[in-house]
């Protein structure tokens, strides 16, 4: 049992070390003083994104609805989530959708900004920086809605354009085949501006030095851009992708307002089976548990991608 | 005191103490015990567009210390709406009243978010207002929003699915809407005589269309083709209701203490034969491709001429008025018939929170929006009809003088005049019940499943569904 002289000899001793007038005593002090900066942020994080998580680990062994107390039924929620096919279908969507739109947009991206860092009129640079810039900037959900009357079949402007060209009406949103082009489309053009402003970026850090050394060797045209400027852009290639393939994976706003996930469940993703579940179904521990399988997805691709950029991106 | 009694000095003593006492305290200030200030929370539609502030203001005008304040919740559907509210609670935010249609009610009380009114209501002095009210409302309304024998919803408004014609459109081919014992067969001739098709087969005007939810629908199809998507039984209960406000009423014979949908039948003949007659239509390019939303793009289609007929009830007067379209432009009919003519309709109000923070106040906002006071204030009903009054009155000539339609009898004759009428299968679990019928439906409308397959698979995905569902029926 500590007595009450030792409790205060023990504070007296902290106060000792952490005021000692030496260069440690000044360390220590900065040191605290630093951490009480942090904690706050450390506070945040801890109620705000670690807490969630891991009552989403716990609330994935519960059956509960929020209206009757919870009930504890181990992994059945998993076992569940196995064979439910929608759950299947529904992952099998997101990688779909996944591969094509982070493809799509760190191509078209890196294309764009490859022409318009040619520009060499100022303000042409400016306004297509902007241009392209500017969706990214749009709500999501006013982008989905306005999208959605463009891909419209039989009134959509796009399908009215394309007939004067003789093309036949498309079922953007309503035919298997062809919604989740359309739900990459919109996704896409929204977000494009995030890669071709990290692109523009990139290029502008490439030194000119070492595209003049190219050129010098006779690399020049696709050659030079192939062996030169792409791997010095290999840093920025691996970011777009690995925070795309992030985003894209838990996509929702797209297919839930364009499409509601049809049809059937053509356009139906991950995070739209978790919505449906937790919240129209109140079923809160298997969306949970969809949640958790989710995460982990998320955490293995972005290991695998972080682990294979070792072979491919290149540091100056 | 008799009058010739002759006044005692006590007798004038006494009267001058009083009289002096009166003197004294009418020179004091006057204090007078105000009640506490109460707030509910009501859910509502929009702020812009509240059309229940009418009803807060005559609550309010009863009532000054009671202000309310509006909890907003929008959605596409009626389950969006439903989702919204379980989150908020979730969330633990309180809510004092809210509004639930046929689609919620089972839902909302099955898992006792709502309050069972029947005690209030048979327990109100004011008997005189429930009984008018009642001899109002026809009792399928009320059944619908009853739940294992108690009341959760007075119902204020109900529409009906009916079917609307573009009267212009019928003209031009040589069609007059039909009268009210038309079939099935003649609805197939009049959507393809009014299809038109351009040289490369698009299709420019569509003879009939439909959006891809659980009220309307092809759901109409199912009903009188003979199927439903699960068995319809009757809760014991609601004697106090059918005995106390509708006695000698034959419309009363039968009811029960609300709906139990608890056996899916998804995949029975009928269903399937219902699926089929849609999806030829599609194929046939008589329906545009089927998508899911609120209808918007339906009224456009339909205002601009490029659509003849579709499923609707009296709210969609109001939203084609507001798309431009005059009185006589549209008309509508009761849905066909075919192996019967069984109507189906949905039914809304208002619900009071079991876990209120002012439940007598929140039940005064009830009781005052469903009374005729509220009726003749509410914006739902007059000029512009915005869905169909629940109470017979107010689903009058007058209420559709601006909008029409001309038929608008038709409203009221599903209930009145067809016993068998009933409402839309809504069981607590309406919410996952619902993406599996529009999932499977879609299914079938894309082409991507034959009828018969997306049934099938809708009727499995229900019988999971159902068997995950705890025990929400008293018997089972």
């Amino acid at each position: 049992m500590t007595t009450a002289k030792g409790a205060a000899d023990s504070r007296g001793g902290f106060l000792h070390w952490l005021l000692q007038d030496t260069m440690d005593g000044l360390r220590r002090r900065r040191a605290i003083l630093g951490y009480l900066f942090l904690l706050p942020t450390l506070l945040g994080i801890f109620v705000f994104t670690a807490g969630p998580v891991f009552v989403s680990f716990g609330l994935s062994l519960f059956r509960w609805n929020i209206f009757r107390p919870p009930d504890y039924i181990e992994l059945a929620n998993y076992e569940r989530l196995i064979g439910d096919v929608r759950i299947a279908i529904s992952f099998g969507n997101t990688l779909k959708f996944t591969v094509l739109a982070v493809a799509t947009q760190v191509s078209i991206g890196l294309i764009l900004a490859l022409a318009v860092h040619r520009i060499s009129n100022t303000a042409m640079r400016y306004y297509f920086r902007t241009t392209f810039f500017l969706p990214l900037l749009m709500s999501g959900a006013a982008v989905a809605v306005v999208m959605g009357y463009i891909f419209h079949k039989e009134f959509g402007p796009l399908n009215y354009y394309l007939g004067l060209m003789g093309v036949q009406q498309i079922p953007w949103k309503t035919s298997a085949d062809w919604v989740m082009v359309t739900i990459v489309i919109t996704s896409a053009w929204r977000n494009l501006g995030f890669t071709f402003i990290l692109f523009i970026g990139g290029l502008s850090n490439i030194s000119q030095e070492v595209l003049d050394a190219a050129d010098v060797d006779g690399a020049q045209g696709f050659r030079r851009l192939w062996s030169v400027t792409i791997p010095l852009l290999s840093p920025q290639i691996l970011f777009a992708t690995v925070t795309g393939v992030i985003g894209a994976i838990q996509v929702f706003e797209e297919p839930f307002i364009m499409t509601r996930g049809g049809p059937g469940n053509a356009s139906r993703t991950a995070v739209m089976v978790m919505y449906e579940h937790a919240f129209k179904d109140i079923e809160y521990g298997y969306g949970s548990a969809i949640a958790v399988v989710l995460f982990l997805v998320i955490m293995a691709f972005t290991a695998t991608q972080m682990w294979m950029s070792r072979r491919w991106v290149f540091y100056q | 005191m008799s009058a010739d009694k002759k006044m005692s000095r006590r007798d004038l003593l006494k009267l001058a103490g009083v009289g002096s006492a009166g003197l004294v305290m009418s020179g004091l200030p006057v204090t007078v015990v105000a009640q506490d200030a109460v707030t509910i929370k009501v859910q509502a539609h929009g702020l812009d567009d509240n059309q229940l502030l009418p009803i807060a203001d005559l609550l309010v005008a009863k009532h000054p210390h009671v202000s309310v304040d509006w909890v907003v919740l929008t959605g596409i559907d009626h389950e969006e709406v439903a989702a919204k509210i379980l989150a908020l609670v979730a969330a633990g935010e309180s809510i004092d009243v809210g509004y639930a249609a046929t689609e919620a009610t089972q839902l909302f009380a099955g898992q006792g978010l709502a309050a069972p009114l029947d005690d209030r209501i048979t327990g109100d002095a004011d008997q005189d207002f429930w009984t008018d009210y009642f001899a109002d409302v026809h009792p399928s309304l009320v059944e619908a929003m009853m739940y294992e024998g108690s009341l959760y919803e007075p119902p204020r408004d109900f529409n009906a699915a009916n079917m609307y014609f573009n009267t212009n459109t019928l003209a031009e081919n040589g069609f007059d809407v039909p009268g009210p014992d038309w079939t099935k067969d003649d609805f197939v001739e009049i959507a393809r005589g009014i299809t038109k098709k351009d040289d490369s087969g698009n299709t420019d005007v569509f003879g009939y269309a439909w959006i891809n939810r659980l009220w309307g629908s092809w759901m109409p199809w199912i009903f009188v083709a003979g199927g439903n998507l699960y068995t319809e039984e009757r809760a014991p209960g609601g004697n106090w209701c059918w005995d106390g406000y509708y006695e000698g009423d034959p419309a009363v014979e039968g009811r029960g203490g609300g709906f139990r949908w608890r056996t899916p039948i998804a995949n029975s003949d009928e269903v399937v034969e219902a699926l089929q007659l849609v999806v030829d239509l599609w194929q046939e390019g008589v329906t545009p491709d089927i998508e899911m939303g609120s209808g918007a793009t339906l009224t456009g289609f339909y205002a601009t001429g490029k659509l003849g007929m579709t499923p609707a009830g009296g709210f969609w007067a109001g939203r084609l008025k507001n798309e431009g379209m005059e009185k006589g432009d549209f008309d509508v009919q009761l849905w066909p018939a075919w192996r019967n003519q069984k109507h189906q309709f949905g039914t809304g109000g208002h619900w009071l929170a079991k876990g209120a923070k002012a439940p007598e106040e929140g039940w005064e906002f009830m009781k005052i929006e469903v009374s005729r006071e509220g009726f003749e204030a509410s914006p739902f009903f007059y000029p512009v009809i915005i869905t169909t009054s629940a109470r017979r009155s107010y689903s009058q000539a007058a209420n559709y003088e601006s909008t029409g339609p001309a038929n608008y009898e038709v409203f009221y004759d599903t209930l009145d005049k067809h016993p068998s009428t009933s409402p839309i299968p809504a069981p607590p679990w309406a919410n996952p019940m619902t993406t599996i019928f529009t999932t499977g439906t879609s299914n079938a409308m894309s082409g991507a499943m034959s009828p018969q397959d997306a049934l099938d698979q809708m009727q499995s995905e229900l019988e999971a569904l159902t068997a995950r569902q705890p025990q929400y029926y008293a018997d089972n």
